[in-house]
């Protein structure tokens, strides 16, 4: 019970400045709540059988009991982008039974990415090497409260990767020689810090009065859209003890979602929009320029 | 002030791109060309992806063309007759274009194919155009009263059958040569982003031979309704029209057009090729370098697919 009431104390603290910052937050934002409620969902633990029916019952009566052991909440319930979108910084927060430690695992939804390499062909840099591969998350970040390697090191449970074994899972495609196949791996990485997607650091969990934990996840502005998954752990003793998992959705929303979806799916009509909308443009501004 | 474009998907200074069509709309409004060949490459050397780039830049080369028009038509400095034969290959070549684009970008050269074929195209043109000049200020320089030469010196034109009578254009030519013209020119506007007034002004008056007066209306008539082409294709086919990038080039395009019009009522013809011949070469340039110089990281990531 004491547990609940600090919650509610957290959740009054957290959703003030929240509020204040998020004016992105959708009305019509899915299911889970923007600010965290009295009663939270939480999310649901990994182990629940049943996530799908969470979507039916009201926020305020989870079919699963929430863990004791490890709530967790984030500042906005989707990542939206708006034509001002210049990446987004969430604030992942929450409450644990002590003792443990927090890691926090960000991944965006897997699609297949083609990896170019450039070679000097006749004095020109021209792509010569291609390598497709299936599984790839378009966003991967870490955040823990202690150096990831020593709560590892412990022989945790499997489920946590590091960036290099979560990518050592994903599927190449045709055949090529391990040595080539690891240069092209590396590649990938490369590209997608650059880009800041997979960022390189380990994120700070950092905790607060030995019960409450908070982490900053960045995003940057070349964000992927889909839905991206966030994953709390408890660890005790190297071991995990808890797990939380939460959806992310990140999409563009308002009128960029318009334009896209109408780029997508009636190519044809939104090509005769942008030819027509370039022929008023360019008559009016022929016509208003000349009379000046 | 950043905007985060729908299409590109990313975010940019809108500054930048409204000055990147007011630069575009200046060359346009100095030499009477698009100025395309200048906002693609600098749209992609500002992180815009290829493909976004120049079926935007497409786009903005319609509003261009309608306001150039505008007064070509009010002139009557069109040719119907030798627009629609050029148009007749235009549309094919810009469809055809649209569709080696589309299988560029898969297998993965399509940045290549626009660096080269932009280095190889401004190279020639800069060059010859660059000479050109400093020739006729020389001769100029030496006897100002220099007779000017023959009109039609073209002996190919009159041999190839299917030949037509232009009369506005005072011509009687194969039909062939300006329909493989616009054929050509179809596909540099698909695949590089250009109305192709660069090249296709300079052929209409050495090649084909064609009144100068005509050119530009005529030029603008056939660009007019290639450009609209492609950026249907690209739209329809690569969903690679942003509307917003689109709309803020054409906005500073308006703004530059009158202002580079002015420019160019102040100074010589001369000087004018000589400076135009001086910023295609630039451009040319440093692509050229872009190509030569050793890239930061060689790996880069195709097209994501989500697969379902």
């Amino acid at each position: 019970m004491s547990a609940r009431a600090l919650l509610l104390a957290l959740g009054i603290a957290m959703a003030c400045p929240a509020m204040g910052q998020s004016p992105r937050v959708e009305p019509s934002a899915p299911a889970v709540p923007a600010v965290p409620a009295p009663v939270l969902p939480g999310g649901q633990p990994l182990a629940a059988p049943a996530p799908q029916t969470q979507d039916a019952a009201p926020p305020s009566v989870p079919l699963a009991p929430a863990t004791p052991d490890l709530v967790v909440d984030l500042s906005l319930a989707r990542v939206s982008i708006t034509s001002a979108f210049q990446g987004a910084s969430l604030l992942l927060f929450g409450m644990y039974d002590p003792p443990g430690e927090i890691v926090v695992v960000v991944q965006g939804p897997p699609a297949r990415e083609t990896v170019l390499r450039k070679e000097r062909v006749a004095g020109l840099w021209l792509n010569v090497g291609r390598q497709r591969f299936d599984d790839v998350p378009a966003y991967y970040a870490i955040a823990a409260s202690q150096p990831l390697q020593r709560l590892l090191a412990r022989g945790a449970g499997g489920e946590i990767l590091s960036l290099e074994d979560r990518l050592a899972t994903v599927k190449p495609l045709g055949d090529r020689n391990p040595a080539s196949l690891a240069q092209y791996r590396a590649g990938l990485v490369e590209v997608k810090r650059r880009d800041g997607l997979y960022p390189a650091a380990i994120g700070q969990v950092s905790i607060q009065a030995n019960r409450l934990f908070r982490a900053d996840l960045p995003f940057p502005s070349s964000l992927p859209e889909g839905v991206y998954e966030v994953r709390t752990y408890l660890l005790r003793e190297g071991r995990i003890v808890a797990a939380i998992q939460r959806p992310l959705p990140v999409g563009k929303v308002g009128f960029n979602a318009q334009i896209e979806q109408w780029a997508d799916r009636h190519g044809a009509w939104y090509g005769l929009a942008a030819i027509v909308m370039a022929l008023a443009a360019g008559w009016l501004g022929g016509a208003i320029v000349r009379r000046l | 002030m950043e905007i985060y474009l729908p299409i590109a998907e990313l975010s940019i200074n809108v500054f930048l791109l409204l000055g990147l069509g007011a630069a575009a709309g200046l060359l346009s409004g100095m030499f009477g060309v698009g100025g395309g060949f200048l906002a693609t490459p600098l749209l992609i050397f500002a992180g815009i992806p290829p493909a976004v780039a120049v079926a935007s830049q497409v786009n903005q080369v319609v509003a261009n063309s309608v306001s150039s028009l505008q007064v070509q038509w009010r002139r009557g400095n069109v040719d119907f007759r030798m627009g629609l034969v050029l148009l007749l290959g235009g549309m094919i070549g810009s469809s055809g274009g649209v569709w080696l684009f589309t299988w560029l970008k898969r297998i993965g050269q399509i940045d290549f194919v626009i660096a080269t074929l932009y280095v190889v195209l401004l190279s020639t043109i800069g060059v010859m155009m660059l000479a050109e000049s400093l020739r006729t200020w020389a001769v100029r320089r030496r006897n100002p009263e220099a007779p000017r030469g023959k009109l039609h010196t073209h002996y190919l034109v009159h041999r190839l059958p299917l030949k037509l009578r232009f009369y506005k254009s005072k011509l009687y030519i194969s039909a062939l040569l300006p329909v493989g013209l616009g054929f050509a020119i179809g596909i540099l506007s698909a695949i590089l982003g250009v109305g192709g007034g660069f090249i296709l002004v300079p052929a209409m008056i050495y090649l084909l031979g064609m009144p100068t007066a005509v050119v530009i209306g005529t030029s603008n008539f056939q660009i007019l309704f290639v450009a609209a082409n492609v950026t249907f294709l690209h739209a329809a086919t690569n969903g690679t029209v942003d509307i917003v990038l689109a709309l803020l080039l054409i906005v500073g395009g308006v703004v530059g057009a009158p202002i580079g019009a002015r420019i160019a009522a102040r100074l010589p013809g001369v000087l004018l090729r000589g400076l135009m011949a001086a910023i295609i070469l630039a451009v040319a340039t440093e692509l050229l370098v872009q190509l030569l110089r050793t890239p930061v990281s060689p790996f880069s990531l195709g097209v994501r697919e989500v697969l379902p």
